[in-house]
């Protein structure tokens, strides 16, 4: 009962699915577009709520599921029907045939560019969560000056729930993960005054509320709530930072060493590209539609097609993995009552 | 029995007409004298002065002729249109001027009869004297076919208005329509009440020859009086229905006309010149096409024409309504035949709704936003090595301030030409007041006003620069800043390059420019931003352009329109931005910009930043 399995995108949500197929018997065949596995947590230092290294749960996965015919560096060129499968054709010249395609195209982060009143790819002291990510990482960012860290500020949904950004989703993952990283900014520069602007705290996760916690009363992070007004850049190169203190009922302005903004996430361009090409329907928050958003999230309205993780919207890492091992379960029962 | 009335010059069937025609006249003098009482003082005095005025008269004279009667600006929009308005305007009016000459000339002993002239073919029996006048008969017959044709494109009109370069026309009311066939009716009516009576008054090619037709089949005299009766009935009807039509307007413009020249504005939601306007839009439906809410069909029903259609009826509702959703872009003024303000007019209707939220800006400390920044000290900038040597205030505004990378780029063109300049608002300033003037709050932005006055004088500039169309059109229409030349970036940007102070390079890339609502028909600057746009690379025109520049959807102007609402309009904006598929998108607005940003799939760009990355 072999069955060939096509995962689009080499993510942890694919990746764990590939294990999960690999594990049940079947040959997952996962087609990556970039030059690595592990997607947006690849890129990723530490995951909350345990600080676990993010670079151990891609290790795991990649090792686990390394049995499975794995495609870096190639595209879906199209994907036409046929009677009962689906023929997808790649960019590197070799077509696959398949009862059962799972969509784990993921997330793209906001480009905060667009939100330009926050002074990205403007001014040199704004970054984004990805950024500080990969400077935790590589310890690398012309813009992040290691001496001069008295203040920074994170500002919250940066493209979330923000009709003017055509975003109206929460991204789920924005707070806590702004708290974490001000912990570890925090744990970095213990000199340094660490602000938050956020809109509200959405911190529904286990332990989520205890980060929040230890951040304010162990840190002694400010949490101011209101939104940022503007942001501009004085003669020293400093960004200063002008806001409502909405609970206080009065505008603040402070000065920052480095800000930094929480891109959150929007329905990745790719996954849209291919769901078209199945005509799959897209819903009215741009991700794809599942059949149902209860008891069916991770099957689409196609047979043979299936979804996990962000391809559906945001979500976290242990719901991306949940999701992937659910999809799984789905296409395996599927595979089981064709025979 | 017919020589007897024809000897006395009377007959009943001039009653209707009469009546009508009386009716009428009390009406547009009512009305006019009206209009004139609810003028402010001093608006009365300046309209009477001007009509006293021989340069202004002239211009008056001139544009009767050139609106009222051949309809010129009609003509450069659509040929057809400008024919069907200006041969049955003009055609009108000479008949009437002719037959007044007719009559002075043949009968001077009945010209004291006011119906006389009009049914002049009915009393006047051919003879050796009025046959000197065949060439009168000639024009007569010249002009009634003008007008006959004229009448015929109308009724295509109806049925294919797209022929006539309108997509979309108006919903006739009632009373319209009643004025409209009546129209249709009476010169058709006339001809045939002439044709009957041709052979005995005397007629010409047109007359004459429907005379001998009807005659080959219709033999009998008792066809005259029906149809000049018929033909005096329509007369009276259109005119005792004019008043409460869309007609009115014919009357209206002719005192509109003075008024605009004598160059009175707008003072009240309803009374004085918002009247007039009310009463001089002829309901032809050119503001529904134009109108950039029109991408959404639901929206038709909120232009201009509409809006005076519910002040006629004082639909309160609806007046508000119209009024709070408006963008204000201008564009039904900048179209709009007869120039009715239909953006004026909506501010004016805002200023008569009431708020919870008054706030009084009066009581603002301005010190505290003065200091060592803004304030030109003595001593000129050392860097500085040019001749003409200003001092410039650079107002970035909060729109500005909202999208840094134009201000910045602001900062580097000023200093590249080496410009003696500093910040008005670095460290924040006073809004310039246009939001507030736009919401009808015009004593709070008079407010506004005052204290960025009061920070202009104590800085000692004499330039004031903006990089925002929203705050130059209040700073150079609302502020007295004497001795203070008012600058937006694009003209400034223009004098700079033209000066030589500051070098650009030319790139291949196509660039269409978006003409902002506020600095192209708020303020007329359409060509500098050309000059800079061409100088930096290839400019590429838009499919509306200029005075017809599509708004970004994404003004200030509306107070109700939401987010989702506005989407529509920018995608249609944008459809028509990149008609000639330019390489990117240039404005010179910042609201625009951050507009067009949102759901363009080229870049967007200010005029700064382009001029920035080229010099």
């Amino acid at each position: 009962m072999n069955e060939i399995v096509v995962i689009i995108g080499g993510g942890i949500a694919g990746l764990e699915a590939a294990r999960q197929l690999l594990a049940l018997g079947h040959s997952p065949i996962v087609i990556e577009k970039s030059d690595h596995l592990g997607g947006h947590v690849a890129d990723w230092h530490k995951l909350f709520p345990d600080m676990k290294p993010a670079k151990d749960i891609v290790d795991e996965l990649v090792s686990s599921s390394k049995d499975a015919n794995i495609f870096l560096h190639t595209e879906i060129s199209f994907i036409n029907r046929l009677k009962d499968r689906y023929n997808i054709m790649l960019s590197n010249g070799i077509s696959i045939t398949s009862r059962y395609i799972l969509f784990t195209t993921g997330f793209r982060l906001f480009d905060a560019a667009k939100k330009e009143e926050y002074g990205y790819g403007v001014y040199n002291q704004v970054i984004t969560n990805q950024d500080l990510e990969k400077w935790f990482n590589t310890s690398k960012d012309s813009r992040i000056d290691n001496s001069a860290m008295k203040a920074v500020g994170f500002v919250h949904c940066v493209g979330s729930r923000d009709e003017k950004a055509r975003n109206t989703q929460c991204s789920k993952v924005c707070c806590i993960t702004a708290i974490k990283q001000a912990i570890e900014l925090k744990e970095k520069f213990p000199d340094a005054e660490i602000y938050c602007f956020y809109m509200d705290l959405r911190l529904f996760g286990k332990k989520f509320e205890d980060f929040y916690i230890k951040a304010q009363r162990d840190c002694g992070i400010h949490f101011i709530r209101g939104r940022v007004s503007e942001v501009s850049e004085n003669i020293d190169g400093k960004v200063i930072v002008k806001a409502e203190d909405t609970l206080a009922g009065r505008p603040m302005k402070v000065t920052l060493d480095l800000l930094v903004l929480m891109s959150g996430m929007v329905c990745n361009p790719d996954s849209t590209r291919v769901a078209g090409m199945m005509s799959l329907p897209i819903d009215s928050d741009g991700f794809l539609r599942s059949t149902d958003n209860v008891s069916r999230n991770t099957v689409s309205p196609k047979n043979g097609i299936f979804y996990a993780g962000a391809c559906t919207g945001p979500k976290t890492v242990p719901e991306t993995l949940a999701e992937a091992r659910s999809a799984v379960l789905e296409i395996h029962n599927s595979i089981i009552s064709r025979r | 029995m017919n020589n007897v009335t024809h000897l006395s010059g009377y007959n009943n069937f001039v009653l209707p007409f009469m009546i009508g025609m009386i009716f009428v006249l009390s009406c547009c003098a009512i009305g006019a004298v009206r209009v004139i009482l609810e003028l402010p003082a001093s608006d009365k005095k300046k309209f009477f002065l001007s009509l006293i005025n021989p340069k202004i008269m002239a211009q008056n004279v001139r544009d009767w002729f050139c609106d009222c009667l051949f309809h010129v600006k009609l003509w450069k929009r659509n040929k057809l249109l400008g024919y069907m308005h200006s041969s049955i305007a003009f055609g009108w009016f000479m008949i009437i001027l002719l037959g007044h000459i007719e009559v002075f000339l043949y009968t001077p002993d009945r010209i004291h009869k006011l119906w006389y002239p009009i049914f002049f073919r009915y009393f006047v029996a051919v003879n050796d004297n009025t046959m000197q006048g065949s060439f009168f008969f000639f024009l007569m017959d010249f002009f009634l076919l003008i007008i006959l044709s004229g009448i015929l494109l109308a009724l295509v009109k109806r049925v294919r208005s797209r022929a006539f370069g309108m997509r979309r026309t108006t919903r006739l009311s009632f009373t319209d329509r009643i004025g409209l066939y009546s129209l249709w009716l009476i010169f058709p009516l006339r001809l045939l009440a002439e044709g009957f009576t041709a052979d005995i008054s005397g007629g010409s090619f047109l007359t004459m020859s429907l005379n001998h037709v009807l005659h080959s089949f219709l033999g009998s005299e008792m066809n005259m009086l029906p149809t000049w009766w018929a033909y005096s009935l329509t007369l009276g009807t259109f005119m005792c229905i004019l008043p409460f039509s869309r007609y009115m307007h014919i009357p209206a413009e002719i005192l509109l006309i003075p008024m605009r020249n004598a160059g009175i504005l707008i003072t009240h939601s309803r009374k004085g010149v918002s009247r007039l306007y009310v009463h001089t839009c002829p309901g032809c439906g050119v503001c529904i096409d134009a109108c950039p809410m029109g991408a959404v069909k639901a929206n038709n029903k909120d232009a201009t024409v509409y809006l005076n259609r519910q002040l006629k009826r004082g639909n309160q509702r609806r007046i508000n309504e119209i009024s709070e959703k408006c963008l204000l872009c201008g564009k039904c003024s900048a179209v709009c035949q007869v120039g009715v303000e239909g953006d004026k007019l909506r501010i004016a209707q805002r200023t008569q709704i009431k708020y919870n939220l008054s706030p009084d800006y009066s009581k603002i400390d301005v010190n505290s936003l003065i200091n060592t920044n803004n304030i030109f000290v003595n001593t000129a900038n050392k860097n500085v090595s040019y001749t003409e040597n200003k001092k410039v205030l650079y107002f970035a505004g909060c729109m500005t301030s909202l999208t840094p990378s134009i201000r910045k780029s602001m900062v580097s063109i000023l200093n590249k030409s080496g410009v003696d300049w500093r910040f008005m608002d670095e460290e924040g300033g006073i809004c310039c007041g246009r939001p507030m003037w736009m919401a009808g709050r015009l004593e709070q932005a008079k407010q506004m006003a005052e204290k960025n006055t009061e920070i202009i004088k104590t800085s000692g500039a004499d330039m004031l620069l903006l990089s925002c169309p929203i705050c130059y059109r209040i700073f150079k229409e609302r502020y007295s800043l004497e001795g203070v030349e008012v600058l937006h970036h694009t003209e400034y940007i223009d004098r700079l390059v033209s000066e030589g102070r500051l070098n650009l390079s030319r790139s291949d890339t196509r660039y269409v420019y978006h003409d902002p609502c506020e600095l192209g028909r708020g303020c007329n600057i359409y060509e500098q931003p050309r000059h800079v746009v061409s100088a930096v690379g290839e400019l590429v025109e838009a499919a509306k352009n200029g005075k017809e520049s599509v708004c970004c959807g994404g003004s200030l102007g509306s107070l109700t329109l939401g987010f989702d609402k506005r989407k529509p309009l920018t995608e249609n904006a944008l459809a028509n931005l990149t008609a000639g598929s330019p390489d990117a998108i240039v404005t010179a607005c910042p609201l625009c910009q951050s507009t067009f940003g949102r759901y363009s799939d080229r870049p967007v760009k200010d005029i700064a930043q382009i001029v920035d990355e080229n010099s």
